[in-house]
């Protein structure tokens, strides 16, 4: 029975960031945070495994504020257990930080089959952490996952491309990132929440996993600026003689504009 | 104390029942469910008891998840936002929980597994009929009679304006109704009334074609005649002649669900009206900028969040009254509130709910101006919807001001003695 670890990123909600209007920085600290959405169509996917193969989810997160709320709704969508490295040393961690700090995490966590991870964050959208981590760990990493088969030890998997699909077949461990289009992640019942208040939450430090290397233990990235791009309408008016005319006076500025080709 | 923090549970629960309703019920949904009409949509009250929220406060003993008043007004009021035309909150808020929860207080085992059980799973329907054709608001009036035949009784009498009469004569079910079980006291008619469970299908129960409501279309509202009904005794809820006091109990808690629902109605206009108002100009000026809308906008909303924390108090009063009254039922065992002060707040909840709604409602069609006269928008359905409520379903609102004058006067100043 599969042993599946689902990393899950305590993510800015980006529908609810706020833009300072005169400096258009971003209000970051304002913005609530969730479970990012491609993870938690990763989370769908290894409970949907579980539910045909038995075995365990773990849901894993690294995080500098406390996720506890988020990781009780992964426990309430049907993870078994949730576990968060959660120190203030995370704050400006990089993908390459984090990886790190994910895999010192299933290291000490042990034995797994399945690493499953989303595409990408909402809020940075990297798509690094997945394809990092199965390299630090030592195993295939699978991306753009939308569509997977467990037969005993072998996935038959679907990668969604941007102008094919491709089917593979790779053994476990292997790690896995999912698109969206995997599936519809699931709501889960009053009754899921209740019972997820009695299942096991872990919250580790780096300390706790032995998070010490130096190089790793440090960003290597500095994001020095985050700032909304200002847009303003140009608001020309296409004006012209009779309805003929208007369209081509409105077809030269869409070329003049580089829109559409000449 | 009373502590405004919600719990991590209550958190997830509110942001559970959201994420279904941004699911199944869409503005789309909602204003297909209006026009279409009854019987309410099987999938959509599926959905819910799946989700649980149908009969929550229900102890987990008898098939419900034993949340408290606060939770479950918490997802009443997340109910009403999504569902404005206030359908979706008369029937599965107001009456399954509100009366389900009570008929569940004093049920038999029988009826529990039959009945109730299976509307907590959104399969059958259970509701309370009260109104006669004489009134609804004289309950220690009402001329239903039941006799005692060996192990039954026999009922006679008619209910009309009930809610849900055609879901659960399609799905099966039935009502709490009291009858007369003995002579009418002149100085305490209140007494000699017993609460029985009537199934819908029962020999003698006719359906009455239901009426042309006005608002919250997706569910029914008709009546019932009964004649000669037989009915077991184990059908009867609770004690013989302790009927009035359980029907109070019942008001209670229904009422309790329409405030919560209203308050979620009422965002729900003010959310959509908010980026029309802001963005719509009049003589070069959004109409946000206004002091006429504005003003009227605040005033709203103020008193949206006065409504929430009413109903929150409320919550928390009938909390700590089911916490001492306990199971089985021991009523006389409250003490820290009355059952006449939560009354007070109940009435209160329940007549500040439906008004600010609807004045909402019609607020925000103003502010519209022809648009929000259409069906492109939810306020003119969230207005005759919560209308439902003004004009009398769970006690009319006059009522509701008898109950708080009778708190603050006393007794002797009531207007009907």
């Amino acid at each position: 029975m599969p042993r599946i670890i689902v990393c899950l990123k305590y993510a800015i909600d980006v529908s609810q960031i706020k833009v300072d209007s005169a400096t258009r920085k971003l209000l970051i600290a304002d913005a609530p945070r969730k479970i990012s959405d491609f993870d938690k169509n990763a989370l769908e996917e290894a409970v949907k495994i579980k539910m045909k193969h038995g075995g365990e989810v773990i849901a894993l997160t690294a995080t500098a504020e406390n996720a506890s709320t988020a990781l009780r709704e992964a426990l309430a969508m049907g993870a078994d257990k949730a576990i968060q490295i959660q120190d203030p040393n995370i704050q400006n961690a990089d993908t390459m930080m984090i990886s790190n700090i994910l895999a010192e995490a299933i290291r000490k966590i042990g034995s797994f089959d399945i690493i499953l991870c989303g595409e990408a964050s909402i809020d940075s959208y990297s798509g690094q952490v997945g394809p990092r981590l199965a390299e630090i760990l030592g195993i295939p990493a699978v991306t753009y996952v939308s569509k997977v088969t467990l037969e005993g030890n072998t996935l038959t998997v679907e990668r969604s491309l941007e102008d094919c699909s491709e089917v593979i077949m790779v053994k476990t461990p292997v790690l896995l990132t999912v698109t969206k289009e995997i599936n519809v992640p699931r709501v889960p019942t009053l009754m899921d929440i209740i019972k997820a208040s009695k299942k096991e939450l872990l919250t580790w430090t780096l300390a706790d996993i032995d998070f010490k290397g130096e190089k790793s233990a440090t960003p290597s990235i500095k994001v020095i600026d985050v700032s909304a791009p200002k847009t303003e309408r140009k608001r020309i008016k296409i004006s012209g003689e009779s309805p003929k005319e208007i369209a081509e006076n409105l077809v030269k500025a869409l070329i003049q504009e580089g829109v559409i080709g000449g | 104390m009373y502590d405004f923090t919600e719990t991590e549970e209550q958190k997830l629960m509110v942001k559970a029942v959201k994420e279904w309703c941004e699911r199944h019920l869409t503005p789309e949904r909602v204003r297909e469910m209006d026009d279409k009409g009854h019987p309410y949509p099987k999938d959509i009250v599926e959905g819910l008891a799946s989700l649980g929220v149908i009969m929550g406060t229900v102890p987990q003993e008898h098939g419900g998840l034993g949340l408290d008043w606060k939770t479950q007004a918490l997802i009443a009021e997340v109910i009403g936002y999504y569902d404005p035309t206030v359908a979706t909150a008369a029937g599965f808020m107001a009456v399954e929980t509100g009366w389900g929860f009570t008929i569940n207080r004093y049920c038999s085992e029988v009826v529990r597994e039959k009945y109730v059980k299976p509307a907590i799973r959104g399969e059958k329907f259970v509701g309370i009929g009260a109104t006669e054709p004489i009134g609804g608001s004289d309950v220690a009036g009402h001329r239903t009679t039941a006799r005692k035949e060996g192990d039954y009784w026999i009922l006679n009498g008619e209910k009309t304006f009930i809610s849900g009469t055609e879901e659960a004569k399609l799905w099966g079910g039935g009502y709490w109704v009291n009858a007369r079980t003995g002579p009418v006291i002149p100085e305490a008619p209140h007494r000699n009334i017993t609460a029985f469970f009537v199934p819908i299908d029962a020999e003698g129960v006719e359906v009455i074609e239901p009426y042309r409501d006005a608002g919250r279309m997706a569910i029914s509202t008709g009546g019932f005649v009964m004649k000669d009904v037989k009915i077991p005794d184990e059908y009867r809820l609770g004690e013989v002649g302790k009927g009035f006091y359980y029907t109070m109990e019942g008001f209670d808690n229904a009422r309790l669900m329409i405030g919560a629902s209203c308050a979620g109605a009422t965002r729900r206009i003010l959310d959509d009206a908010i980026p029309y108002i802001k963005d719509r100009k009049v003589f070069g000026m959004p109409l946000a900028k206004y002091e006429a809308i504005q003003f009227e906008l605040a005033e709203l909303y103020m008193e949206m969040e006065a409504l929430k924390l009413m109903v929150m108090k409320t919550a928390w009063m009938q909390d700590i009254r089911y916490k001492e009254e306990g199971l089985p039922v021991k009523v006389s065992e409250a003490k820290t509130f009355k059952p006449t002060e939560i009354a007070k707040w109940i009435s209160m909840v329940k007549w500040k709910g439906p008004f600010l709604a609807l004045k909402a409602a019609e607020k925000a069609m103003i502010w519209f101006g022809a648009a929000g006269y259409t069906k492109e928008y939810l306020f003119e359905a969230a207005w005759r919807g919560v209308m439902s409520y003004v004009v009398g379903a769970e006690g009319g609102q006059n009522i509701q001001k008898i109950v708080i004058g009778r708190e603050l006067l006393g007794k002797e100043y009531v207007p009907y003695k």
